[in-house]
């Protein structure tokens, strides 16, 4: 199964296949900026088939060793560039070199061929961290692309200790990924490419999801690189990112507008360029100097006047629009509360920009604020209507605006003014008030003119509008938005800024959570900083306060993967390392003969056995049952059933019909219990095996299918793709109900009409992310080299052991018993 | 494999320059889109198959396990063999928690979707999209029933006759009540969905 020989050198690509990463990818280095990495001549790329161009005609080329950043404000076709340099997508014309490899040539068209070699010495790292990790466990995804590759297993260890090492999370080889930190996925994804051991490497804004630690963390490895000489593509938003690179490349409506050599060694003459290009990137980055758009607000942008400012009316003694006292929250799953002893107030009318480290609970506050989560300890009042039960919480959402991240997430309609219409609808208004208020809404965000648009069809900047309308619309006295400019470029933030500003004229009271001090003092908020544990309104984040509180996270996020470490003991003791074929095929018959059990003594046979499981397993008995909880429910009701069915020995009571007989309750329990036995040894085998094992067990049980001309490789990594996004995708399809929620849809209660729209609304952005997941998967996939039929390797082998044989033995040993003692009985 | 120096004859092919394709990993049966694709949807039904709503207000026993939209969607979109593939895969992780039970589920999964998606890969309309619902709801009605009567006897001391007799009054509506949400919602969002696929 496992390659005991490299790939033929065909293209040469894995001469380096043994090659540590210290002397890797400049084997056609002539000297520095002698050799040539990419290559783009009269490039030209259209989405719509050459109505517009998202590259029109871009010359570029980039130079063996150079640190390259490419800039320009949302739809100047930087990621397109991007994808064109890193040989993921073909352009409509020009001619693409890419490594020495002629990829794309005018009239000829793509050259897979030449794709396939250039690729394998091109990594790309993306946006989104968590959508470039393709299982649960850190060294299986970084072996993922070698694999990919056909690099023999014995170097696969090798390399995958060196990436690790190169992106500092050597410690966490078999932590997690997903339960990390975004700017720790994105090193892991970025370890990921290295063990690939590409020599050039394009990054499409890799920081654009993280917060300031994180990006510090993912700069520090691009340092890395580059005084390594790797050839570094780097798509930012941030001046600061550029200052490093040696040359800034400024993309505009699909040209190349400005192209600056940077470094001491670059002559006068690029003074001036480089400084327009400062300029322009002043303009770009996102900050806008506090004021600058004011004259812009407070238009009268309401026909009706039955809401004044209520700035003018608050007083000492008015009582405040938001008070947290004694707040204490914690989620399920952490041992340390997320939230801990909080207390707060916001006046009426006032803004408060909510700023802290990510962890630092600054969502979970917004959703307490929102009664989307009850705090375990304090009381939170809203718009002065507390958060104690179930009827005050659906109240205040009447009152409260929920802005999430990224609200574009959560469109639906066929139109915006539909998707607009959505939350004043469920407010039971009339059609005429409902349309007054989309319209209304609509002018706010200067979105009017794409009201009859599809909201799929526009960009992610007018998406975020049409979103955060449709919240607008609801006519909060509160609105808690939460990043609401995160990954928008600077006219879109400005947009967003005069709403903020506008609405606070009208006297809405807003809390904002954001990463940026300049965001808060633009919006002239009060600051309130969660990340000094207590939440006293802290004037400024001063450097000190804001380092310590970086360094709590980091080490809260570190300890956070040693703590999942240990609860995955259960993977690591002897039933963990058995062969997962062996284990999943035995557990299978273990569990469905245990169907077979009929009489006490083999219950107890069972009971012994899988008790027996559970020790030899090292599974903790507490998870085990909390991992079964939820299968109580059915036991008992199947237990009445069969109460209520069976018949037998001495009657106890009766109901017209209905007998309670011993013999019915002795069925019961045997029905019962033999269920709850096989349940246990469900949740033995999946605590002891990684999703991964799991997976690799399948695709090789599977394997002999493959004759028959199914794709059993392939279904193998659906499975392991599909079990790696599913806590994802629950968390997701969780947001988008709430979210709805919080515009008044609700599944559960109204006609059976409204509720059908209801869960539409729900269903259609579920879909949509799920859809966003999979093209991001596939590039990601396309980037690590998988390509269904090419040969890959292995780096977890499955090896049938004396131990294996041991386990089947005692298996085997206990079904014999169970059915002498079926025989014996009768 | 091939030379690198593409001879430039005339052998455009105006389809993949259109859609950017590389021609790598991008065409084929099982192009990594396909298999991120299919990947997603089998998470989406595993994720929503943890996500239980109340049939019927009041009767909070009787689950809705919406699951079922996300193969019949898979196989509107992808196709019968998608179809399969999410039905059976979607219900891989309760295996291990209910092993009789999760393969009468996936033979009902099977049961709906399939046939929906062969009926609507022959009319693409709306129609055809109604028919296909109508006979996969049929299939899988029949399904149910068979399964519950080889299944329920295994979970609860009750005769195949004991089951046979719940039929009308139980497995009848309560499975034609849940083949009936999973149709309208899909035929309902199938047209936003299809709009986002061939963007």
């Amino acid at each position: 199964m496992n390659a005991d020989r490299s790939l033929p050198p065909s293209a040469g690509d894995d001469s380096n296949a043994g090659a540590s990463l210290a002397d890797r990818g400049d084997g056609v280095t002539g000297g520095p900026g002698a050799s040539i990495a990419a290559e783009l001549r009269n490039v030209r790329f259209s989405y719509d088939g050459g109505t517009t161009w998202a590259l029109d005609d871009v010359n570029l080329t980039v130079r063996t060793g150079e640190r390259l950043c490419i800039v320009g404000p949302n739809g100047s076709g930087k990621t397109t560039l991007s994808r064109v340099i890193a040989g993921l997508a073909a352009p409509d014309g020009g001619t693409v070199t890419l490594l020495g490899e002629r990829v794309f040539t005018d009239g000829a068209g793509p050259d897979p061929d030449a794709y396939r070699r250039a690729r394998r010495r091109i990594g790309a790292v993306f946006q989104n961290p968590e959508d470039q990790i393709v299982t649960t466990v850190v060294e299986d995804d970084v072996a993922f692309g070698p694999e990919n590759l056909g690099v023999p297993r014995a170097d696969i260890g090798r390399r995958i200790a060196d990436a690790l090492d190169s992106v500092d999370m050597a410690g966490f080889r078999a932590a997690d990924p997903t339960l990390m930190s975004g700017g720790q996925q994105q090193r892991i994804a970025i370890a990921g490419t290295l063990a690939m051991l590409p020599a050039m490497v394009v990054f499409d804004e890799p920081t654009a999801m993280l917060d300031p630690v994180a990006c510090g963390e993912v700069m520090t490895v691009l340092d890395e690189l580059q005084s390594r000489g790797t050839t570094i593509v780097h798509i930012t938003h941030h001046i600061d990112q550029t200052r490093a690179a040696d040359r800034i490349i400024r993309m505009k409506a699909g040209r190349i507008a400005a192209d600056v050599t940077q470094g001491l060694s670059s002559a006068a003459a690029d003074d001036k360029a480089g400084s327009r290009v400062v300029m322009d990137r002043d303009a770009d980055g996102g900050d806008i100097p506090a004021g600058r758009a004011d004259s812009a607000v407070d238009r009268p942008v309401s026909p009706d006047t039955d809401r004044q400012p209520q700035t003018s009316e608050s007083s000492p003694i008015a009582e405040p629009a938001i008070a947290v006292t004694h707040v204490s929250f914690s989620y399920p799953e952490d041992e340390t509360p997320t939230i801990d002893d909080l207390s707060m107030t916001v006046a009426r009318g006032e803004t408060v920009a909510l700023m802290g480290p990510n962890g630092a609970g600054k969502t979970t506050l917004a959703r307490l604020l929102c009664a989307l989560e009850r705090p375990a300890g304090g009381t939170v009042t809203v718009a002065g209507i507390p958060t104690g039960s179930r009827k005050q919480r659906r109240e205040l959402r009447r009152h409260v605006g929920y802005v999430m991240q990224h609200p574009e997430r959560q469109l639906f309609a066929e139109t915006v003014a539909q998707d607009v219409a959505y939350g004043p609808r469920n407010q039971g208004l009339s059609d005429s008030e409902v349309r007054e208020r989309v319209s209304w809404a609509l002018r706010l965000l200067r979105i009017e003119h794409l009201a009859d648009r599809s909201p799929f069809a526009l960009s992610g900047g007018q998406q975020r509008l049409a979103a955060i309308a449709g919240v607008i619309a609801c006519r909060p006295d509160v609105l808690v938005m939460d990043e609401p400019t995160a990954g928008l470029d600077a006219a879109a933030s400005a947009r967003i800024h005069d709403l903020v500003r506008t609405l606070h004229g009208r006297g809405v009271t807003m809390v904002i959570i954001t990463h940026s001090a300049a965001e808060a003092a633009a919006l002239h908020a009060r600051i309130i900083d969660l990340g000094n544990g207590e939440a006293t309104p802290a004037a400024t984040a001063d450097g000190l306060g804001q380092a310590t509180a970086a360094q709590r996270t980091s080490t809260r996020h570190a300890g956070r993967g040693n703590d999942r470490d240990r609860h995955r003991s259960g993977v690591n003791g002897p039933l963990g390392t058995l062969d997962p074929r062996v284990k999943m095929v035995t557990f299978l018959v273990l569990m469905f003969t245990a169907f077979a059990i009929s009489n006490a003594w083999q219950l107890g046979l069972a009971a012994v056995l899988t008790v027996g499981v559970i020790a030899i397993g090292r599974v903790n008995p507490l998870q085990l049952f909390t991992s079964v909880r939820w299968i109580l429910g059915m036991l008992a009701v199947m237990g009445l059933l069969n109460i209520f069915f069976a018949r037998g020995g001495d009657v106890l009571a009766t109901w017209g019909p209905i007998a309670i007989t011993t013999g019915g309750l002795g069925t019961a329990a045997l029905y019962t219990l033999r269920f709850a036995l096989v349940v246990l040894l469900g949740a033995v085998m999946l605590a002891t095996t990684t999703p991964t094992a799991l997976t690799d067990a399948i695709g090789s049980l599977l394997a002999p299918l493959r004759r028959f001309g199914v794709h059993t490789q392939e279904i193998a990594l659906v499975l392991s793709l599909a079990l790696r996004f599913l806590p994802t995708l629950a968390r997701e399809t969780h947001a988008i109900i709430d979210a709805q929620a919080a515009r008044g849809g609700d599944i559960e209660t109204g006609t059976p009409a409204k509720r059908l729209r209801s869960l539409a609304a729900i269903t259609v952005p579920v879909f949509a992310g799920t859809l966003r997941h999979a093209d991001h998967l596939a590039l990601a996939l396309d980037a690590r080299c998988y390509e269904e039929g090419a040969r890959r390797t292995h780096w977890r082998q499955m090896r049938v052991r004396w131990r294996d044989m041991a386990f089947v033995a005692t298996a085997a040993l206990y079904l014999a018993a169970l059915a002498a003692l079926q025989l014996l009985i009768q | 494999m091939s030379v690198s120096s593409h001879t430039d004859t005339h052998s455009t092919s105006a389809s993949s320059v259109s859609s950017h394709a590389t021609g790598v990993a991008d065409s084929g049966r099982w192009s990594t889109r396909r298999i991120a694709v299919y990947a997603l949807f089998v998470a989406l039904s595993m994720a929503v198959s943890f996500i239980e709503f109340p049939l019927i207000p009041g009767v909070p026993w009787l689950k809705y396990d919406p699951s079922g939209i996300v193969s019949l969607v898979a196989g509107f979109a992808y196709g019968p063999a998608a179809a399969a593939i999410v039905s059976v895969l979607g219900f891989v992780p309760h295996v291990f928690a209910d092993p009789w039970g999760s393969l009468m589920a996936i033979a009902v999964a099977l049961a709906m979707s399939v046939p929906a998606a062969l009926v609507y890969r022959r009319m693409r309309t709306r129609r055809g999209a109604l028919a296909g619902i109508i006979v996969g709801a049929v299939v899988a009605l029949v399904m149910a029933i068979i399964g519950n009567l080889l299944v329920t006897p295994i979970y609860a001391h009750m005769t195949v006759e004991q089951v046979a007799a719940m039929i009308v009054p139980a497995l009848l509506p309560f499975n034609l009540a849940k083949l009936a949400v999973h149709g309208v919602v899909t035929f309902l969002i199938y047209k936003p969905i299809s709009n986002l696929l061939h963007r």
